[in-house]
């Protein structure tokens, strides 16, 4: 499974407060401990709302920068902003990237989406539309099949693309893990070439110890066909999982023993 | 330059990336040839196959086994590295079968029962084969009783029997005492190899020869039918 480092995310207050301050310090030692603990993307997100689009535009600018000079390992940038998708790709150096993301939603697929096509990136695209977060399988997958038609349109090819099937949380309705499965397996069997990916977190929000039901969530996950995943890679036993869940589901179990050897993997 | 090829070859065997694509134990060989495309590489450059074989693909295999002994490798870790040995050896196979038309002996092959290594018996069968004789194998945990009636129906010169295992090395005399008792011991020539046995295991089971390796039993083969004419 493909892991994106979700750490760099303004949503954490030390994280806010060093991109205020242009902490280059403290930025460069979190993208590196994320690397080193496996991460093979590093999500890079400068929050939203609290300032405007122009100093957030520079604020990613900024972080691009920084993230870029401490590794090597490509980015995903990480906005609901266009001009701000604009500013980052501007700045970045290299080929590799995911932008994160498009919805269903006409506005913002129209003004993200050609990026995407021109960089031949990846693009994170989430099945939902301007009516919010669907509640059923069906409806999430008519968000996918629209914005895929969308796409397509625009020459971007479905390996570019990594469909969010939508985590919500599971205190609130029971159904709803399922419901994520179910739209993971639906999006693999109609779209053999794109890729599925989803945060994790949102699914234990309001229970206690919600490692654990991240961590079950997230093997089942890649049970059902899950890619890649946003995740915190300095949650050793999470990782671990990971190893374990792909060589359980036949995709090889060298990456277990690598892991193993290099000190990774922790019961 | 060919040594150098050679070296990399055991590496990459040691490190089980069959191509170029492959990730390997680490990072370290990312991106270069694997063993594939490193043993079409030695061939152009016209390294004889048995030095691909033994400094190449078996030396490699021996630590593969070392590191899995001191459990620093795993079991997917030793299939890697079997797995692109075992394809090298399909590439080898045409240069290893070469020239003789003659037929010099027959020769039945077989890894003991519980035994499932076949990787070194199938070298040493396409070596055989190269060397002029008509070999029949008879494949991979194969029961004693079988290998018996192998050899009382098709009436071989040598029966070769491999295993790789200190538990499954007793097959083998398992097999010379029913030779025995079926009256067929004096039939047939019997070769023994593997990593588990040795000299004196061959010894010790009523055994006719141990082979360190294939271009051995070549040359062993090649003497016994020479001291029968
Ligand atoms: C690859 C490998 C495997 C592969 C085999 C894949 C395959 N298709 O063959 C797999 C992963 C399946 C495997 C499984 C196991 N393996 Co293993 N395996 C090896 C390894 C690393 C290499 C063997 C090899 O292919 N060598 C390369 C070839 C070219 O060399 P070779 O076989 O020795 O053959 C040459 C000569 O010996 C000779 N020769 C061989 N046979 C014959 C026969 C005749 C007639 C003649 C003349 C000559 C001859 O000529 C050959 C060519 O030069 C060895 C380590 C080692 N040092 O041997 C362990 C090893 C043999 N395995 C070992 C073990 C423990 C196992 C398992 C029990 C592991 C487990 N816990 O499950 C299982 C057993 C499965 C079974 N029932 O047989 C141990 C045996 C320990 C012991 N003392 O008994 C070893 C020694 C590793 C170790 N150091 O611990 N294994």
């Amino acid at each position: 499974m493909l892991i994106i480092g979700e750490n760099i995310n303004a949503s954490t207050r030390a994280v806010a407060e060093a991109i205020t301050t242009r902490n280059q310090e403290f930025v460069t030692e979190l993208a590196q401990a994320e690397v080193a603990a496996g991460a093979d993307f590093i999500d890079v997100n400068v929050g939203a709302g609290s300032s405007s689009s122009q100093d957030e535009a520079r604020a990613m600018k900024w972080l691009v920068a920084v993230v870029q000079q401490a590794t090597d390992k490509p980015l995903v940038i990480d906005s609901d902003c266009p001009e701000v998708i604009r500013a980052a790709l501007n700045k970045y150096q290299g080929k590799r990237l995911i932008i994160n993301s498009v919805t269903a939603e006409p506005q913002r697929l129209e003004a993200v989406a050609p990026l995407a096509a021109e960089w031949g990136s990846g693009l994170v695209a989430l099945a939902m539309g301007t009516g919010g977060i669907p509640n059923s399988v069906e409806q999430r997958l008519d968000a996918c099949e629209w914005i895929m038609t969308q796409l397509t349109r625009l020459g971007i090819k479905p390996e570019q693309i990594y469909f969010d099937p939508l985590v919500l949380p599971v205190a609130v309705d029971s159904k709803q893990a399922l419901v994520t499965l179910r739209t993971i397996e639906q999006i693999k069997s109609r779209y053999p070439g794109a890729k599925t990916v989803i945060g994790l977190s949102n699914i234990s929000y309001g229970l206690p110890k919600r490692k654990l039901i991240n961590r079950t969530f997230l093997v089942m996950a890649a049970y059902a066909g899950l890619d890649a995943v946003i995740i915190n890679p300095l949650d050793a036993k999470a990782m671990s999982l990971i190893k374990a869940a792909d060589m359980l589901i036949g995709k090889g179990s060298r990456g277990y023993t690598r892991a193993y050897r290099a000190g990774a993997i922790v019961d | 330059m060919s040594q150098d090829t050679i070296a990399r070859l055991k590496e990459n065997v040691i490190q089980g990336r069959k191509t170029k694509d492959d990730e390997g134990v680490d990072d370290s060989l990312s991106g270069t040839p694997g063993v594939l495309e490193l043993t079409r590489l030695a061939l152009e450059e016209k390294v004889s196959p048995d030095i691909i074989v033994n400094h190449g693909l078996t030396a490699g295999m021996q630590v593969v086994g070392d590191k899995f002994a001191t459990k620093e490798y795993f079991i997917p870790d030793m299939l890697a590295s079997a797995e692109a040995v075992g394809e090298a050896t399909a590439i080898l196979k045409p240069y290893l079968e070469a020239s003789n038309s003659e037929i010099k002996g027959k020769f039945t092959i077989a890894t003991v029962k519980g035994d499932i290594h076949d990787i070194g018996k199938n070298i040493v069968a396409t070596l055989l084969r190269g060397a002029g004789y008509e070999v029949v194998d008879l494949g991979i945990n194969v029961p004693t009783e079988k290998i018996v009636q192998m050899v009382r129906e098709n009436k071989p010169d040598f029966l070769g029997l491999s295993a790789l295992l200190t538990t499954t090395m007793l097959a083998m005399g398992e097999v010379v005492r029913e030779l025995e008792a079926s009256g067929l011991r004096d039939k047939v020539k019997v070769l023994i190899g593997g990593a588990a046995v040795s000299d004196e295991y061959a010894q010790e089971i009523g055994a006719d020869a141990y082979c360190v390796d294939g271009f051995h039993a070549i040359k062993m083969v090649d003497t016994f039918q020479q001291r029968k004419l």
